[in-house]
């Protein structure tokens, strides 16, 4: 029997290294003991999967602690895993997984990610194995043009015209970068791939290398990513110690060069020009464009830049043919796509779904709907550069084309999720707060753009907002649109265009109300004792830090609004729930 | 040499040649394309956003700085989508600029005489430079600068560090010093042929008159007293201008070639229509001479006074009967001159008559305060209901005693009559300095605004007769102070010159940067006090009429002079954002918000750098970096707060900078300063 413990960041984090190193030392040779990547629900972590001798998933125990341990242990050596039922994943939680479809993160929560050979042994490398021996650069290529793979990093640009450019670009070095600078809030496709299953990364970038002509490649991660930097550090080790990765590799006289750089903690360098920038050892800000990368990137040298489930869906195309691929999906979408789903969702995780199903059967069939049976209010899509997408446009099926019509993107994949106590506007501020904070300062419209954006915002949320800002804003976000350099400045005003255009009255009541309708701007917060419920205990007059509330004992107390520092306190400490925020 | 494509510039076909930039075909077809960070020796940079064009080849706007042009291309760089983005943008770095173009003591002088400038020159010393930088608008810089009310001082910054620079008085100190030595006559132009008539000798007539003999044209004054100079010689007492400074001031004018015809009246001694034939234009200056009624009873008394005549005649060398006991009606300059006035005619008892308090009176204060030094008595929140008299004399007044009510829409709390309550002053004279207004008599051919007053453009200064121009106290709005007359006459001339050649004149607003004063940390002056004009002791001074201020000593004025902050911004001629600021018609203050860091330093030493006036356009950077191949520069911070900051690296900064000073040609603003330590 074997335990196998999911040790992604997102587990270790909720405490799956506590539980491994209990089990460690429970563990006499009853069983052996293993860690996979991120299985992808991380609402259930630290998860436990037991496997048979025959390594068949006998088991799948979720939400443990370490003080669960030697319960697992000792059912594990009596054979006794009806004693653990009240650990074991639901049939409903189950469903989560069982109705993906997995190719990107096809090996994900099932290989050990620190063992090549478990790679291998799930056709690890056949891929890159049958290209060398098979394909020429253009066979490969074709692959990919019949896969109708897309960039997966946001931009959605077909891979297969990427690598045709770099490879038919005139100059004696070229360059295959890896972009895993992943910085959308919410966002952590790239970074659940590195560190689960960071050979098929590899894999990936090798038959590109192959496909393009180049010899040298980066692999640029967030900093921010100690874990996916380490086992992409060793896998490299590792491969490099097979002959997969370095000079004549596997014998067919292709070399490769692979580094890992890491990356200078700005958001702006997932911009592919900031990227080169960055990489080159400059301050990360964007090129303009023309020249491309492909013709001028990396030291001005033609480089390709493919996003981290991009590469990762490459083996896997070679190995099934591209038009198993394409038979995935939409017209003008193909294969599946990974999401991370966050925010006030039931079942939080990586979702990988072919493209053509609709949000809701992401949201609601797999995702579970909304925590504590609130409502549905919107879903952003695509971080900071995407937009929200409401309800009402629940049906809409995932595509590029479908998704970019609601104003929002398919961006890298980050879907945050918000019930009716989110505010809309607040949200938009939140994601403003946030561009501003990481726009590079080159070019005006960002710079100051964005900022004045953020300005109006932040006093529209205060009460202080003006008729006129809405069409301050709009006239804002269409110029930083069309003026801003590069793309994280061209889509910095995709969140609040889209909130303004399916949420315009939340804005009007801040504004002409001085009234936030989700009740989450502390500023328009009016708090009321009800008189009928209040006992006049005092209790609320007490806590008050600013003595904002008055009444005699056994008398109903009333709240002074001009005093009123909007802290809540009263509400907490109300015994009979008389004070009510609104 | 490369190859030739056919492109499309704003639909004109012209020829570029193949992987040009945009901007450079555009520039080889003489189309300008409005760029702020890019330079040709450089590699493109794309910050501004200013050169963005509409192309055939990309639905995006694409930057012209950097996008090649490609066969068949078509281009588009005034499209409505280019000039809102750019206008966005420059409305992004106006908001984001705080620096002032011109210093608010320019703007605030009607005149915009330049401040700044002449006092700079004043603390090197350089007078002579100094007086033709006043008389570029100040034509009478020794009588203005003792007389002018000086809105300049008013809008001064120095007064936030202690108080305002005494710039009105420092004109009259360099003026002073020039005529001491010389009479400066300005060269004029070669004579062109045209004739201006003027009609008034005041401070419009004679500004007008000096300006367009300077442009060489042949003037004549008309002037219907016994000698030029207007209110400055006629309502300005001796002891404020001594008539002596004013005549040196008219000998400029005359010493132009200007003909001055005194005792010459306009449907007196020549009709207008005379003048207007005998001219191929006319200014009409004649100024605002006719005392404003009280409409009270016992107006028509012997011993009632207008201010401004009661003026007139003493500086004509009259006495008027005044008797022992008088008193002035207002609150304004002219009550202030006519009751000191009275004092040095002997009055043993001068009041002055106010219905506000002493805090609306729009007098200015020196001139309250030396009144009070001199005796006189104020009697505010008093109103004359009644002028008594016996056998047709004054024997004294009715005053309706005043308070004051509800706060105006403006703010001025207007004066009403406490019900029933009177006080009875018994005087000889009174003396009604109620305002005044302009003598319609002889200009019937003019067409009038509802005051009264000839109606005239109010920036090119036309009437409705062809040829006719009109300024200064007798237009629009009525009587004034001299430097708006001198304003008015200014731009008067430049309208007429224009005229008598021929040009078309357009005139527009134009757009500055301004700072606000809360902005400004004025913790970081010294504190130097204002210069005190010293003074004849209020005794003495009482019983004559010599001029009471004594004048700056050279090292007072001086170092007065270097008091300025220096407001106005160096380059504001060269500055390239303010031109295109201009040219798009920039709302400065549509997106304000919070500034990005803002400091000077001089780091550089030779080089002054103003965070607060940088655009990041990083020129400075890439021609330290690419040009002087030296990289001291480069930017520090992340988005908004992003700025500039040197870096050594061992470099021996003082002479390697001081023989390079690329950077601050490169820079398109005034946000770098080349200063020079060594003075």
């Amino acid at each position: 029997m074997k335990i196998v413990i999911g040790e992604g960041s997102c587990g270790i984090a909720a405490g799956a290294g506590k539980l491994y190193n209990a089990l460690e030392k429970l563990n006499d040779g009853g069983f052996s003991l293993g860690i996979t990547g991120c299985i992808g629900m991380c609402f259930l972590e630290p998860i436990a999967d037991i496997y048979d001798d025959g390594d068949r998933l006998v088991k799948r125990l979720v939400r443990l602690t370490p003080e669960d341990a030697p319960r697992i242990a000792l059912a594990v050596k009596n054979g006794d895993m009806d004693s653990l039922s009240d650990l074991e994943i639901t049939a409903d939680d189950a469903s989560f997984l069982e109705k993906q479809t997995r190719i990107a993160l096809r090996h994900c929560g099932v290989i050990d990610p620190e063992d090549i050979d478990s790679y291998i042994s799930d056709d690890g490398y056949k891929a890159l194995e049958k290209v060398l021996r098979e394909y020429t650069p253009e066979q490969v290529i074709e692959e990919i043009k019949i896969s109708g793979l897309a960039g997966r990093g946001g931009a959605g640009f077909p891979t297969w015209f990427k690598w045709d450019a770099a490879r038919n670009a005139e100059g004696d070095e070229k360059f295959l970068i890896c972009n895993a600078d992943e910085g959308d809030p919410g966002a952590f496709m790239d970074r659940a791939v590195i560190e689960s299953d960071p050979h098929s990364l590899i894999e990936g970038m090798l038959i590109a290398a192959y496909a393009i002509g180049a010899h040298k490649a980066f692999v640029y991660v967030r900093a921010e990513y100690p874990l996916a930097i380490l086992r992409l550090k060793n896998a490299i080790k590792d491969a490099e110690a097979r002959n997969i990765v370095g000079k004549n590799i596997l014998g067919s006289g292709f070399d490769l060069e692979l580094r890992i750089k890491a990356g200078a903690g700005a958001f702006v360098c997932g911009e592919e020009t900031a990227l080169i920038e960055s990489l080159e050892g400059s301050r990360g800000m964007p090129r303009l464009k023309p020249p491309f990368p492909a013709q001028k990137g990396y030291i001005n040298k033609p480089s390709n830049i493919n996003n981290v489930e991009t590469f990762a869906n490459v083996a896997w195309i070679i190995l099934n043919g591209g038009a198993a691929f394409s038979a995935m999906g939409t017209e003008t979408s193909k294969g599946t796509k990974v999401f991370a789903l966050t925010g006030k969702i039931r079942r939080g995780g990586l979702v990988e779904i072919p493209m053509g199903r609709t949000l809701r059967d992401v949201i609601f069939d797999i995702g579970g709907g909304i925590r504590d049976d609130k409502k549905f209010k919107a879903v952003q899509m695509g971080g900071p550069s995407g937009g929200c997408i409401p309800g009402e446009l629940l049906d809409t099926v995932i595509d590029y084309k479908a998704l970019t019509a609601t104003g929002a993107i398919m961006g890298s994949g980050g879907m945050v999720v918000m019930d009716e106590n989110t505010c809309m506007v607040n949200m938009a501020k939140f994601f403003l707060d946030f561009t501003t904070k990481e726009s590079c300062g080159k070019c005006v419209p960002c710079r100051i753009g964005t900022k004045r954006m953020y300005e109006l915002l932040d006093r529209i949320t205060k009460g202080e907002g003006e008729p006129e800002d809405i069409d301050k804003l709009e006239e804002l976000c269409s110029g930083v649109k069309d003026g801003a350099l590069c793309g994280l400045g061209q889509t910095a005003p995709n969140p609040v265009l889209t909130t303004i255009r399916y949420f315009r009255d939340e804005y009007e009541a801040h504004i002409n109300e001085k009234r936030c309708p989700a009740n989450e701007c502390a500023a328009l917060r009016r708090y009321r004792i009800e008189a009928e419920l209040c006992r006049g205990c005092t209790l609320c007059a007490r806590e008050c830090p600013v003595q904002a509330i008055s009444g005699d004992v056994r008398q109903a107390h009333e709240i002074d609004a001009d005093k009123c520092i909007k802290c809540g306190m009263c509400v907490k400490s109300c015994k009979f729930g008389a004070v009510f925020c609104e | 040499m490369s190859e030739m494509i056919n492109i499309k510039i704003n639909g004109v076909p012209v020829q570029a040649r193949a992987g040009e930039t945009v901007l450079n075909a555009a520039v080889s077809a003489g189309i300008e394309i409005p760029n702020l960070c890019y330079m040709r020796s450089l590699a493109p940079y794309g910050a501004c956003g200013m050169c963005v064009v509409e192309t055939s080849v990309s639905p995006k706007l694409m930057r012209a700085c950097s996008a090649t042009v490609s066969e068949g291309m078509e281009i588009n760089t005034e499209s409505e989508r280019v000039l809102k983005a750019r206008k966005l943008v420059l409305e992004l770095m106006m908001g984001d600029h705080d620096g002032d173009c011109v210093a608010p003591c320019v703007l605030n002088c009607p005149a915009h005489t330049n401040c700044q400038k002449y006092l700079a020159e004043i603390a090197d010393g350089d007078y002579d430079t100094a007086m033709e930088t006043i008389r570029e608008k100040i034509t009478l810089p020794a009588s203005i600068g003792r007389v002018c009310p000086h809105p300049c001082e008013t809008a001064c910054r120095r007064q936030h560090v202690e108080e305002p620079i005494s710039i009105c008085f420092l004109k009259g100190f360099a003026a002073d010093s020039v005529y001491k030595n010389r009479l400066p006559v300005p060269k004029t132009e070669k004579p062109t042929g045209k004739s201006v008539g003027i009609i008034g000798g005041g401070p419009a007539g004679l500004t007008a008159a000096y300006q367009l003999a300077k442009s060489g044209h042949s003037v004549v004054i008309y002037d219907k007293m016994p000698k030029a100079g207007g209110m400055l010689r006629y309502g300005i007492p001796e002891y404020r201008l001594p008539k002596a400074v004013l005549d040196r001031e008219i000998e400029v004018v005359t010493a132009m070639g200007v003909e001055i015809r005194t005792n010459c009246e306009i449907g007196k001694d020549i009709d207008f229509e005379q003048v207007r034939k005998s001219h191929d234009a006319v200014l009409v200056a004649n100024g605002a001479w006719q005392s404003m009624a009280l409409r009270c009873p016992g107006e028509d008394l012997e011993g009632v006074f207008g201010g401004i005549d009661f003026l007139r005649e003493v500086a004509l060398g009259g006495k008027p009967a005044i008797g022992r006991k008088t008193a002035i009606v207002g609150g304004g300059n002219t009550a202030m001159d006519a009751c000191r006035t009275a004092v040095r005619l002997g009055a043993e008892e001068v009041s002055i008559i106010y219905r506000r308090t002493r805090a609306e009176m729009p007098a200015e204060d020196i001139e309250i305060e030396e009144a009070e030094e001199e005796g006189v008595i104020f009697r505010f929140l008093t109103n004359p209901a009644e002028i008594l008299g016996k056998d047709g004399r004054v024997t004294g007044v009715k005053l309706q005693v005043m308070k004051l009510g509800e706060p105006d829409e403006r703010g001025r709390r207007a004066p009403v009559p406490v019900e029933g309550e009177f006080i009875e002053l018994p005087l000889d004279s009174i003396i009604i300095a109620a305002g005044q207004k302009n003598d319609p008599a002889g200009f019937d051919a003019l067409p009038k605004t509802q005051k009264g007053t000839v109606a005239a453009d109010e920036h090119f200064f036309t009437t409705s007769l062809e040829g006719v121009f009109a300024a200064g106290d007798v237009t629009n709005r009525g009587a004034g102070i001299a430097v708006e007359a001198i304003a008015e006459a200014n731009a008067a001339a430049k309208a007429i010159d224009a005229y008598l050649l021929g040009m078309e004149l357009t005139y527009k607003e134009p757009v500055l940067s301004r700072r606000e004063v809360e902005n400004i940390d004025f913790t970081v002056y010294e504190k130097r006090a204002r210069a005190v004009m010293p003074q004849r002791a209020a005794a003495e001074r009482r019983n004559d009429f010599k001029e009471i201020n004594l004048g700056f000593s050279e090292d007072t004025a001086r170092a007065e002079a270097a008091r300025c902050l220096k407001c106005g911004c160096h380059d504001y001629g060269d500055c390239r954002l303010i031109k295109y600021a201009d040219q798009y018609d920039t709302d400065c203050k549509k997106f304000s918000g919070d500034f990005h860091t803002r400091f000077t330093e001089t780091a550089l030493r030779v080089i002054e750098r103003n965070q607060n006036k940088c655009i990041l356009c990083n020129l400075c950077v890439r021609t330290c970096e690419n040009e002087a191949k030296k990289g001291i520069l480069g930017l520090v911070g992340r988005g908004f707060d992003t700025v500039i900051k040197p870096e050594f690296k061992g470099i021996d900064i003082e002479t390697v900078c001081r023989d390079c000073l690329k950077c601050a040609d490169a820079c398109p603003t005034g946000a770098l300063k080349i200063i020079c330590d060594d003075k």
